[in-house]
């Protein structure tokens, strides 16, 4: 049997085998051209993973798994986001994942350990998949390899489908997509379920695409499907449709209350934390940390306004959970505390991002978020008083002022306006801030007239 | 050959030119003009699809329309378009068939370039005007797509809005906490095209529901309208509140429902009164009409539809069980909520009017009789005070009693089974099927039906029963010429025939005979219908009567 073999490798162009077929009767001669390959390439970061061109070879030559052991370790490492990425005429027969009828449980498992190892196989894949598809080296694809492309997504899809009441099953993918190279963006297993969306979107959106492969795109995205498969026409249409309706009802939005797109973009980080959260096992923390360096890819103001709208979510125990899966509110409001926790953290560790998150957010949201979180009411309250204590009275204009005016930091009025926003709180949190004022003023002296310090005439004006 | 004949149906100069009257759609007369113009505009996008798909590439297209590059580029920037139905769909589709997959030329380069960016800008998720990337990276560094993104920022932006909505009560002193008449407006006018989107189904309930604080109208006309249609063709499914708010402020929408459920019932074959019950009760006319004002709005309806088909049977049937429904609507509403009867039918008789509303349910069997008797009584008493009565008065007496058919069948069954006052319950009757006496017709009529009434009774309990004991009869239904009397003894036949002991034996025989000799199949079917309806309602009727009721009516739909 023949096997053919076509390898692509991206990141830097190698002048030997490169991109012409490797006809070879014999597997082992294609391994070592492959072993060649990565010897030259010792000092380039690359995977190679590789799949038989026939469709007829049996399944443990085409799994990436079984060839990869006798490369070795050459498959770590991974460059830049970008992978090779075989052509493959392999079609992924989703009647081979599953249960099959047999008789004894034992050869029973044994063929679904097989056919799982080699689903977590593909799966693995996505990632890599995904980052070519934002690349430029779509540019060599022609319409049959763009259709591979959007079936490998509904497979993925239908590996979502198939999986997602299982829990075991579910994490297991979700693992083995996180070790899966490239690592950032890190996917979670409801990525799978998405697959369609996100490789067609990425691709439309690309405009290194070739027109022939581009009219198949549209075509199969795009127009009703005649008798053949394809991802659903009617998912798109809805999407424009949506995007004209924000269109049509952005109509001036009066002051108060959480702005709608900022509260979506923190439902979908919701909704990814949570995912990471469900998922056990050590490294969560980290990996959900960073995600938390997602939001240093939003400028500051709009970063600041979607965390503050994410905690106010958590807080007021908003659902909308998108499926994130059959567990029920057993363990919401747990995993809901550990998100809380792990935004918080990221507000908090860093001292001037906190200090810029509170300079740009109003009073009346951060009084209402301080209510909820005792950590956040502290260092709040110390910031405050940081801030305060920088004031001085100036008895020309009799008022106090801002000790440099160059300084981010709250000027009276404002500062004034913050204490009171904290003491229309609820119970709670007012007996901590005049507790708080009570204690500062008295170590100043205890004044009671105005203008000696800062905190007699904080509180006066805020007990009026 | 199809092709000839579908190209001159394009024009293109009209809607490019009303393309470039609207613009962004952004003042408040090109949104106007837009809605107005949105099924038209959708139609003809489909057309030019079905046109377009046999043709390749953009040159060709452009050689055939030359005006498609600029009129689709425009179109793709008024959100009203592509929000709407499935405009979107087609027009994406449209732009599919114009990109080349081997473009030969620069402009066919260009071409695929610019629909490229098109598409860029209906499908990302950057913002309509900009195209920063801001929110896209952010996005899909998440692992989501654009299509996540907007789903949840439309059901956002919803929300706030209904919350803004609701949270603020029409307060005429508080004007700035309250929301203003002119947002309102523009909110209301916005939704036109997103109607059928069903994500906007809380926004459209809460508008609905929303009052001014002037007695003027804050929801613009357009909104109203399309609502209204997309209710009538069961599009969307909205709460009783809501579709009954909107007919109590724009009354044209009203008119055209109740139109709408009259077109609907005659066009169906009528097999039995359920289906017409059910089709009456989902077009929630019948709860609605708990309000007087929408109550009186469709009586008029009905009443016009009555005239204007001469007081035909199935007219006749469908105005009886709508007020059947109307009833049972009622009666299952809260008593606070209650208008009081006066509010129905003002005009009218009030004991009369009470009477009438009174259900057969509400009352023990054996009161029936008396109950018709009192009925009967109060309706001489007006009927025949020559002060009063004048042709108007007279027909409107006697179609409040025809709304209330029930009781009239009742009447007919009664002087059979139970004959207590004959000569109130046959006065009656006659009243209903001959309302007018000036050449002495009822009298005459009242006559006529009492000596086939007499010759009935004689003949009510015997067992065996031949076509030639009831000859006599038969022959006189079939001797009158007057139509009103075959009605009346016809109807006092066919329920001799389903409640007399004998009567079983000949029955399909004898309507077999009065059928076909005269013209009556129509009203004898409805009778037969009604009596169904009625007994599988009331649980009433022997066995044998219902057995023979299935039959007849089994033989009449095989004939009709």
């Amino acid at each position: 049997m023949a096997h053919k073999f076509r390898v692509f490798t991206m990141n830097k162009p190698l002048d030997n085998e490169c991109g012409k077929p490797v006809p070879s009767t014999q597997f082992e001669a294609a391994k070592q051209i492959l072993l060649q390959l990565k010897s030259e390439c010792q000092c380039q970061k690359y995977r190679l993973s590789y799949i038989s061109l026939n469709g007829d070879v049996n399944q443990r030559s085409c799994s990436p798994t079984a060839l990869k052991s006798p490369l070795g370790q050459g498959s770590v490492d991974m460059g830049q986001g970008l992978s090779t990425f075989l052509r493959c005429k392999y079609r992924p027969r989703a009647s081979r994942i599953g249960p099959r009828g047999g008789a004894g449980r034992r050869s029973k498992r044994g063929r679904q350990g097989g056919a799982m190892a080699a689903v977590l196989g593909r799966v693995a894949e996505l990632p890599a998949l995904l980052a070519l598809c934002r690349s430029a080296l779509v540019r060599h694809w022609d319409a049959p390899a763009l259709d591979r492309a959007l079936e490998w997504a509904r497979y993925f899809q239908h590996v979502h489908d198939r999986f997602r009441a299982r829990p075991q099953l579910r994490e297991a993918l979700g693992r083995r997509l996180r070790r899966a190279q490239p690592c950032s963006p890190p996917l979670g297993f409801s990525a799978l379920g998405r697959c369609p969306e996100l490789l067609g979107l990425a691709l439309l959106e690309n405009r290194a695409l070739p027109p022939a492969a581009c009219r198949r795109l549209l075509r199969r995205l795009l127009l009703p499907p005649g008798a053949g498969t394809g991802p659903e026409p009617r998912g798109l249409a809805l999407l424009a449709r949506r995007k004209a309706a924000a269109r049509l009802l952005a109509l001036p939005r009066r002051p108060g209350g959480t702005e709608p797109r900022v509260r979506a973009e923190a439902q979908l980080l919701l909704g990814r934390l949570r995912e990471e959260e469900a998922q056990e096992g050590a490294g969560a923390a980290g990996r959900a940390r960073g995600l938390c360096g997602v939001l240093e890819r939003l400028p500051p103001p709009r970063a600041f306004a979607v965390v503050a709208a994410a905690l106010a979510l958590l807080g007021h125990g908003d659902g909308d959970r998108d499926g994130s899966g059959p567990d029920g509110n057993r363990a919401s409001a747990a995993g809901d505390g550990c998100v809380a926790g792990l935004l918080l953290s990221w507000l908090l560790g860093n001292r001037e991002r906190f200090s810029a998150f509170c300079l740009c957010l109003p009073g009346s949201l951060l009084a209402s978020l301080a209510g909820h979180y005792s950590q956040l009411s502290r260092s709040y309250l110390d910031l405050l008083t940081g801030w305060g204590s920088h004031l001085h009275y100036d008895p020309l204009q009799g008022r106090w002022v801002k000790s440099c005016p160059e300084k981010a930091e709250l000027p009276w009025e404002e500062l004034r306006e913050r204490f009171s926003c904290l003491c229309q709180g609820s119970a709670l949190l007012r007996e901590q801030t005049q507790a708080a004022l009570k204690l500062l003023k008295t170590r100043d002296g205890d004044f009671k007239v105005r203008g000696l310090s800062v905190w007699t005439d904080l509180l006066m004006e805020v007990e009026e | 050959m199809a092709q000839d004949t579908t190209v001159p149906k394009l024009n293109f100069e009209y809607w490019l030119d009303k393309a470039v009257e609207w613009g962004q759609a952004t003042t408040l007369e090109s949104q106007k003009d837009v809605c107005l113009h949105l099924p038209q505009l959708q139609e003809f996008l489909h057309q030019l699809y079905e046109t377009l798909k046999d043709v390749q590439g953009s040159v060709a297209a452009i050689q055939r329309f030359p005006l498609i590059g600029q009129l689709l580029g425009r179109l793709c920037w008024n959100p009203f378009v592509i929000g709407y139905d499935e405009s979107q769909k087609a027009l994406m589709c449209c732009l599919c068939c114009l990109y080349s997959s081997e473009p030969q030329n620069p402009v066919e380069v260009k071409a695929n370039s610019w629909i490229r960016s098109l598409l860029y800008h209906l499908l990302s998720s950057s913002e309509w005007e900009s195209n920063e990337a801001e929110t896209n990276l952010f996005i899909s560094t998440l692992g989501y797509t654009s299509a996540d993104y907007y789903g949840h920022l439309v059901k956002n932006m919803i929300f706030s809005l209904v919350t803004e909505l609701r949270e603020n009560p029409f307060n005429g002193l508080n004007i700035q906490r309250s929301v203003s008449a002119s947002r309102v407006n523009a909110v209301s006018i916005c939704c036109v095209p997103l109607i059928t989107l069903p994500d906007l189904t809380p926004l459209l309930e809460t508008l609905l529901l929303c009052h001014g604080g002037s007695p003027k109208e804050i929801l613009c006309p357009e909104f109203l309208e399309a609502v209204n249609e997309t209710f009538l063709k069961k599009k969307i499914s909205l709460p009783d509140s809501a579709v009954c708010s909107l007919w109590l402020r724009h009354s044209p929408s009203l008119e055209k429902a109740t139109l709408h459920l009259l077109d609907q019932l005659v066009s169906i074959q009528l097999n039995s009164l359920e289906e017409v019950a059910c089709v009456i009760k989902d077009s929630l006319l019948p709860q609605a009409a708990s309000h007087p004002a929408i109550f009186r709005v469709v009586n008029e309806i009905f009443k016009n539809a009555l005239l204007e088909t001469d007081g035909a049977s199935e007219v006749m049937t469908i105005i009886q069980v709508f007020t059947q429904l109307f009833l049972e609507a009622r009666q299952n509403q809260n008593e606070q909520h209650k208008f009081p009867l006066k509010a129905y039918f003002p005009c009218h008789h009030q004991p009369l009017v009470r009477a009438l509303f009174r259900r057969p349910s509400e009352l023990p069997t054996t009161s029936w009789s008396q109950h018709l008797k009192n009925i009967s009584d109060m309706l001489k008493a007006l009927v025949e005070d020559t002060n009063v009565s004048s042709l108007t008065d007279l027909f409107e007496t006697w179609y409040l009693v025809t709304c209330f058919g029930e009781w009239l069948d009742i009447a007919a069954e009664q002087l059979l089974k139970a004959a207590v006052q004959p000569d109130a319950l046959l006065w009656l009757l006659a009243f209903y099927y001959c309302p007018q006496n000036e050449n002495q017709q009822r009298t005459q009529a009242m006559v006529e039906v009492q000596a086939v009434y007499n010759h009935l009774m004689m003949l009510f309990s015997c067992k065996d029963l031949s076509l030639r004991d009831l000859e006599a009869a038969v022959h006189r239904i079939m001797g009158t010429e007057q139509c009103w009397n075959q009605h009346l003894m016809t109807h006092l036949l066919t329920n001799f025939l389903l409640f007399s002991s004998g009567g079983h034996l000949v029955a399909q025989e004898c309507i077999y005979h009065i059928t076909e000799t005269t013209d009556t199949s129509k009203e004898v079917y409805s009778l037969l219908l009604r009596t169904a309806y009625r007994f599988k309602h009331h649980g009433e009727g022997n066995q044998r009567t219902v057995k023979l009721l299935n039959e007849l009516l089994q033989k009449f739909t095989l004939k009709v």
